[in-house]
């Protein structure tokens, strides 16, 4: 304080909080050429902008490939049955598991230092440029596919409706950066809204309220004083009879552009037993150079230049990472911003064991507001809600308690639309949520398209297939089993009572994506 | 690229240009009315300059007027106000929305008061509570300050260093300030080349900041070399025109026997401090007693403003700055009481233990005088000669 001591002068506390190159947006994961090649593309923030990267930052894509393991007690679906496996889980990251990894960093002259990391071919590294396709020779003679730099963002995603439906009122509020307690306010999460919430209901009068706009901005209201509540007891109607959807499909990541990491690496360069390993398991994570060690301005290592393919010895890399402080993971979309709540202090990457009882807590919290929603429009959910006829806000203290009420959601198989995931039909098991999200990693299966969530296709909508995860998925529709699209089907809402009549988010990315690598659309010319 | 002093100001410069365009436009926005805000706080912590502060306090009144107390608006004006000294002002802040004195940021503010205020044991105790729940940088700076004070000066590095390593490459110009923290405590202890060190590595992670000039040369000028040291200062005073600046040059002038050359800085200096008062400011108090004090036939103001000051901020700092005033004035019984107030509190500097090593050899009482002779010399074995107050 005063002249003495002062950090907070020196310190812009906040309301300075810029865009960050170390904000990760999404992971995709999927295999290429017959199986033979695994597309992995780590997208983030454009930061300073597409096509130049911060050389600040350092990116690593941790990469390991397993075989397909059957989750054993496929009959038991008790809480000690999870809490065991997120154990097994735990021994196994913490244990001798030790993942391979592409490492990127910066050069001054917007040059990329890729190194390749624990690969069964031995460690090397390369420079590529950045902004072009540039194939990289592998020591054992194979050829890996490079773009690092600048795309359009490949994430197509009605994110104000989302953060209506779970009540997130920096979206449409002035929300002080200190009132942490009013993120989420503490009303019913909800698909429908709900009748006389006047905090998050739409307002005609207001059609770009949350939203996203041209010049960068987003219109938003004062935050009313609290106590923020609801006192409804039932899903708002219109004089039709109609629900108003809490989504109307906008594609709010429009025109935007990333700065991605595209790699096409052949799998017998991942695994040397390709035949039994036929999941890639992959997460990215970004890390930022400590100050101290910017101000001693660490010299290239010319080595890496004179001799690319010389092997690096750990020490020297672990020496390398302490130099930065890790800032943001990615492996499964949602993991974060939906289960995790997006804390900072949750960004644990793959490792988000430690997680799983908090997974089951927010399920939990999550389903007593969505389950409800999904009853309301006369469709079957796999949260039990005990027939509440609207959305109910409740937290839960313990797994022990929300269990019982997400015991379904958890387990389920999450039925594919049809049969195309998996071509070689294959007797591959259908997944459950417990195992897509932890450990958070994109586990891809080289033996189907990689369609979500057997991997990450471009053109998934993965955001309306985690809501499809509230679907209880041994019921039917029309003769066909529920499924992870069912959401995504414009003739679904057409014959439900709601308006707008539309899927949740948009069917498809702004920018058709490329037939060939690096699959992601070029990006735009201008961005805001 | 490293950030440096000009282009961070150039930078904020162009952000406040265009927030005050936007709010000019349209002064519906509340957010973007705080980031002016926000802005201008920064702009003015880089230059020190007051026009720069009455930017940020005008913005901050506006919102408030136009908007009612935001929490983030009420911890800027805290913050802004324990800039000042305005303590009850802080207070006042906090209460204005009262979950904000309950909230990490608050609190931290808080402990700053109790410090300030003379709640050492609170103030710690607060810091470390606050530790334990997040270990933001700013605190553990907070907690190695109180460290440093109170005669743990290797704990108080270490805590220093820690909080460096909280910082990424994007906040070059905080891990600048913790380096010249990091300085300042060890021309404290005496250890100038370890000082040195620091202020190289200050000087190079947030270049061109006229900030770290001016620690050189108060280390400049412990080491004896005065030439040096004003002409370093000549040249920070040419970049930054703060009173307190040109005070450190007359008196260097002054040590150096250049009385005529040092009066015109002098007079300028107090000339400011005392316009500064006229308005209402209360942060150049301290100032204004060691002015006097040295100034012979001024001691009584010395006094006066030191009684102000105290009366503000009751912490060692005011107590022994009170008393040098009061024995510098004649009155040593007096002096010798607030002497003892502000050693009671367990600081350990040397230019305290020296003043109270004057004041008790003064009064008759050398063993206690040559006591505290002897802990100015453990404390810092190399403290002699010039001292900038600031």
């Amino acid at each position: 304080m005063a002249d003495h001591n002062d950090p907070n002068a020196v310190n812009s506390i906040f309301s300075d909080i810029d865009y960050s190159a170390a904000d990760l947006y999404d992971l995709f994961g999927f295999p290429t050429n017959d199986g033979r090649t695994a597309l992995l593309a780590l997208t983030f923030s454009a930061t300073p902008k597409a096509g130049e990267l911060d050389s600040d930052m350092l990116y690593r894509l941790l990469v390991t490939s397993q075989p397909r393991v059957t989750f054993p007690q496929h009959d038991d679906v008790s809480l000690e049955t999870i809490l065991g496996y997120f154990d097994a889980v735990k021994d196994k990251y913490l244990g001798e598991f030790k993942p391979s990894e592409i490492r990127v960093t910066v050069q001054s002259d917007q040059r990329v230092m890729v190194k390749f990391i624990g690969f069964p071919c031995g460690d090397f590294s390369t420079i590529v440029e950045v902004d072009k396709v540039t194939p990289i020779r592998t020591p054992d003679g194979q050829t890996i596919q490079a773009f690092i730099g600048g795309r359009d963002d490949a994430f197509f995603n009605d994110l104000t409706g989302f953060f209506r439906s779970i009540n997130y009122a920096p979206q449409f509020y002035h929300v002080p950066h200190t009132m942490t307690e009013a993120r989420e306010l503490p009303i019913p999460k909800t698909f429908l809204e709900l009748e006389g919430n006047d905090l998050f209901n739409f307002r005609p009068n207001f059609p770009t309220w949350g939203f996203l706009q041209k010049d960068g901005t987003t219109p938003k209201l004062e935050l009313p004083p609290g106590p923020w509540e609801w006192k409804g007891d039932k899903f708002s109607k219109d004089a039709d009879g109609n629900y108003r959807f809490v989504y109307d499909g906008s594609d709010c990541r429009a025109g935007q552009n990333c700065n991605a990491i595209i790699l096409e690496l052949p799998h017998s360069f991942i695994t040397t037993d390709t035949a039994l390993n036929r999941i890639v398991n992959c997460w990215g994570e970004s890390w930022v150079l400590k100050a101290a060690h910017k101000v001693e301005s660490i010299p290239d290592d010319q080595s890496w230049l004179s001799h690319p393919w010389r092997a690096i010895r750990e020490a020297e890399l672990d020496e390398e990472l302490r130099k930065y402080k890790l800032v943001d993971t990615d492996g499964q979309p949602f993991a974060d911003a939906a289960l995790s709540e997006r804390e900072d202090d949750r960004q644990v990457g793959a490792n988000n064991f430690l997680l799983g009882p908090h997974f089951v807590r927010r399920l939990a919290h999550l389903g007593w507001g969505f389950g409800p929603s999904i009853s309301a429009l006369g469709l079957q959910t796999s949260f039990n809600h005990d027939n509440s006829p609207v959305s109910v806000y409740r937290t839960y203290d313990t797994a022990i308690t929300a269990f019982p009420r997400v015991q379904k959601t958890l387990f389920q198989r999450l039925n594919m639309p049809d049969d195309s995931w998996n071509p070689k039909g294959l007797n591959i098991p259908l997944r459950r949520p417990f195992e897509i999200f932890v450990p958070n990693a994109c586990a891809l299966d080289i033996d189907t398209t990689g369609t979500w969530p057997f991997g990450r296709r471009l053109e998934d909508q993965v955001a309306t297939r985690f809501l499809a995860m509230f679907l209880d998925m041994s019921a039917e529709l029309n003769g066909k089993k529920y499924h992870l699209d069912m959401l995504g089907d414009p003739a679904l809402w057409a014959s439900v009572p709601i308006v707008p009549k539309t899927p949740p988010n948009p069917l498809k990315n702004d920018k058709e994506f490329l037939p060939d690598f690096p699959y992601l659309a070029e990006p735009w010319p201008v961005t805001y | 690229m490293m950030a440096d002093y000009a282009s961070d100001l150039a930078k904020t410069r162009n952000d406040i240009a265009a927030l005050e365009l936007i709010s000019q436009r349209d002064g519906r926005d509340p957010e973007k009315r705080v980031r002016l805000a926000y802005r201008q706080f920064h702009c003015a912590s880089l230059t020190a300059n007051e026009c720069d502060f009455k930017a940020v306090q005008q913005t901050i009144a506006d919102i408030l007027r136009d908007f009612g107390p935001d929490e983030d608006v009420c911890l800027l004006k805290a913050s802004l106000d324990g800039h000042f000294h305005r303590l009850e002002d802080v207070k006042r802040d906090l209460r204005m929305c009262p979950p904000l004195g309950s909230r990490h940021a608050g609190r931290s503010v808080l402990a700053d008061v109790d410090f300030e205020e003379g709640r050492y044991g609170e103030a710690r105790a607060a810091l470390e509570t606050l530790l334990d729940e997040k270990p933001t940088w700013d605190n553990l700076a907070r907690l190695a300050h109180w460290k440093g004070k109170m005669g743990h000066p290797d704990e108080a590095d270490a805590l220093y260093a820690e909080a460096e390593d909280e910082l990424s490459a994007k906040e070059m110009r905080s891990f600048a300030w913790l380096e010249l923290q990091r300085g300042t405590l060890a021309v404290s202890r005496g250890r100038y080349r370890m000082a040195q060190m620091h202020y190289r590595r200050a000087a190079s992670s947030f270049p061109g900041d006229w900030r770290t000039d001016e620690h050189v040369v108060k280390l400049l000028a412990a080491e004896g070399n005065l030439d040096a040291a004003l002409t370093l200062l000549r040249n920070v005073v040419a970049r930054a025109p703060k009173p307190e600046l040109q005070q450190a040059l007359g008196e260097l002038l002054d040590q150096m026997g250049r009385t005529e050359e040092a009066r015109p800085w002098l007079e300028t200096a107090a000339a400011a401090f005392l316009a500064s008062v006229q308005e209402g400011g209360v942060h150049y108090y301290h100032h204004l007693v060691h002015l006097y004090a040295g100034m012979r036939g001024r001691e009584a103001d010395a006094v006066k403003w030191a009684r102000k000051d105290v009366i503000l901020r009751t912490n060692f700092a005011t107590q022994s700055a009170l008393a040098w005033a009061l024995f510098q004035n004649g009155e040593v019984a007096e002096a010798l009481e607030w002497i003892r107030r502000a050693l009671s509190s367990g600081v350990q500097d040397s230019g305290i233990f020296a003043i109270a090593s004057s004041l008790f050899q003064a009064a008759g009482d050398a063993t206690q005088g040559e006591q505290c002779a002897r802990a100015a010399t453990e404390i810092n074995p190399l403290a002699h000669g010039f001292h900038v107050h600031h």
